[in-house]
């Protein structure tokens, strides 16, 4: 497992007649990890959504593998994928959201098996079988029957993190996924972010948590206002900023 | 009038009051049998992204809730013969109408309860990869149904109260049996009395069982979680 690299080249997009990407072009490498940082409503989140197709793009275009995502939807080969296609695109992409998006009417195990049993057509067997071990290494083995509404945020969003990896994806896409929780239940997520779920793939984080993408990303993404403002290591971006606005984010939000 | 001539008034005409009960039965069950697939195909519809079958659902669930179930009834039954040709029998055309009525009621249930789920559940059926018709099924239908259950007991509650003025059509149903009583041995005072109290129990034990069942849904804790918190 490597992952596909992920290609973002100057994509537009607008919400009526707000321009919330203003020609983004990233560059993810096969099996890197990239943390996105930036103030709220500069695009980050949307970016990520563009990449899977949640969002559909106005302008440029993104590569994931041999997809490319255009202005006229997902296209293999230059062709436009239909509805069944682009969900078969889905899911070679795993996506955790900011708030987790559990199924609360399906149990721990019954939201990590639907999609590989249902979508992928696994035996149930086997899925609960790879369920069970994923939860194990999240240390949630006991919750396989318990509900959503019974778990803490930071067990949700770990929950959420094994029913993507499930999917065996080869890219990860995280849209803040520690914004939603307590403080002291960010480390448990954090750290099944850094020692599962970024392993051996492509991966994408929108986060808040600099640290953790000083000690995670191989590269570091600053944007405002919907454009790319410094990309580069994290030694770099965090300890020698080059530009005004990302030394003024960055010790904002470490004081 | 004594307590025994009512009992054996209501003994003389038991099979009458019976039979009148058992109609009432029947046209509730059968006319919300026929609402819950009327509704459901009606509030699909109302969805859809086509405005050619968008615009007729809703207008269709439009006219169901904004006219009177005792016009509906009158109009089916003398004025649909007229229309579509066929000549209903009073049975047919009190179901239809009682089914019409409801249905635009459950539309809009169904509608409201598919609305109300959290848009995040759908993007994350999407990012697994499911297509728009498996994460309906899966993800929206039952969650969508367990949010519509008391609504969808209520409108059987409605329903069942609402069969009482098919008798004006001549459907022999409980109502209609009473009149029947009461014409004959001139006595309205105690046998309306006796059908209002039967209608009574009827409906009052109807919604306690809707009551104990909407507490004892499954709700996989997170209604009750909702309940507390609010």
């Amino acid at each position: 497992m490597s992952g596909e690299p992920v290609a973002i080249e100057r994509v537009r997009k607008r919400f009526g007649k707000n321009e919330v990407l203003r020609g983004v072009s990233i560059d993810v490498p096969s099996g890197k990890t990239v943390a996105l940082i930036g103030p709220s409503g500069s695009g980050k989140s949307t970016i990520v959504r563009c990449i899977n197709h949640l969002e559909p793009i106005q302008e440029g275009r993104i590569a994931v593998g041999a997809h490319h995502i255009t202005t006229r939807g997902v296209e293999q080969q230059g062709r436009v994928l239909g509805g069944r296609e682009v969900a078969r695109f889905r899911t070679q992409i795993g996506m955790v959201f900011q708030q987790f998006n559990l199924f609360p009417h399906l149990t721990v195990m019954g939201n990590i098996i639907e999609a590989p049993v249902g979508v992928l057509k696994w035996p149930r067997k086997e899925a609960t079988e790879r369920a069970t071990d994923l939860l194990a290494k999240v240390n949630l083995r006991d919750k396989a029957a318990a509900y959503p509404a019974h778990l803490s945020g930071g067990q949700q969003q770990r929950v959420a993190i094994v029913r993507a990896l499930m999917m065996e994806p080869k890219v990860m896409l995280f849209d803040e996924p520690t914004s939603a929780l307590d403080p002291e239940l960010i480390g448990e997520v954090l750290k099944v972010i850094a020692e599962l779920a970024i392993r051996g793939r492509t991966s994408i984080i929108v986060t808040h948590e600099l640290s953790f993408a000083r000690d995670v990303a191989d590269m570091v993404i600053f944007m405002e206002q919907g454009a790319v403002v410094e990309a580069g290591p994290p030694t770099e971006v965090f300890d020698r900023p080059q530009k005004e606005r990302t030394k003024a984010f960055i010790s904002r939000i470490l004081k | 009038m004594s307590v025994d001539q009512l009992w054996r008034m209501v003994w003389d005409y038991h099979d009458q009051l019976l039979s009148g009960l058992a109609v009432t039965f029947e046209l509730s069950i059968v006319s919300m049998a026929i609402a819950l697939v009327l509704g459901l195909i009606a509030c699909f519809a109302a969805l859809s992204r086509l405005r050619l079958v968008r615009a007729p659902a809703i207008l269709f669930v439009e006219f169901c809730r904004n006219t009177p179930v005792l016009v509906q009834l009158v109009w089916v039954h003398f004025a649909w013969p007229a229309i579509v040709g066929i000549k209903f029998t009073a049975w047919t055309s009190a179901v239809i109408a009682l089914a019409l009525q409801s249905s635009g009621y459950l539309a809009e249930e169904f509608r409201a309860g598919i609305e109300a789920i959290d848009r995040g559940q759908i993007e994350a059926a999407q990012s697994l990869g499911m297509t728009s018709f498996r994460l309906m099924r899966r993800i929206v239908v039952p969650q969508a149904l367990i949010k519509m259950m008391p609504g969808i007991l209520n409108q059987f509650v409605t329903c069942f109260k609402s069969t009482s003025i098919v008798s004006i059509i001549a459907v022999q149903d409980l109502m209609y049996q009473a009149g029947l009583i009461a014409s004959a041995t001139f006595l309205p005072m105690p046998i309306y009395t006796l059908v209002a109290f039967l209608y009574f129990v009827m409906v009052l034990a109807v919604s306690s069982v809707v009551r104990v069942a909407t507490r004892r849904l499954p709700n996989f804790g997170y209604f009750h979680e909702r309940r507390e918190a609010a």
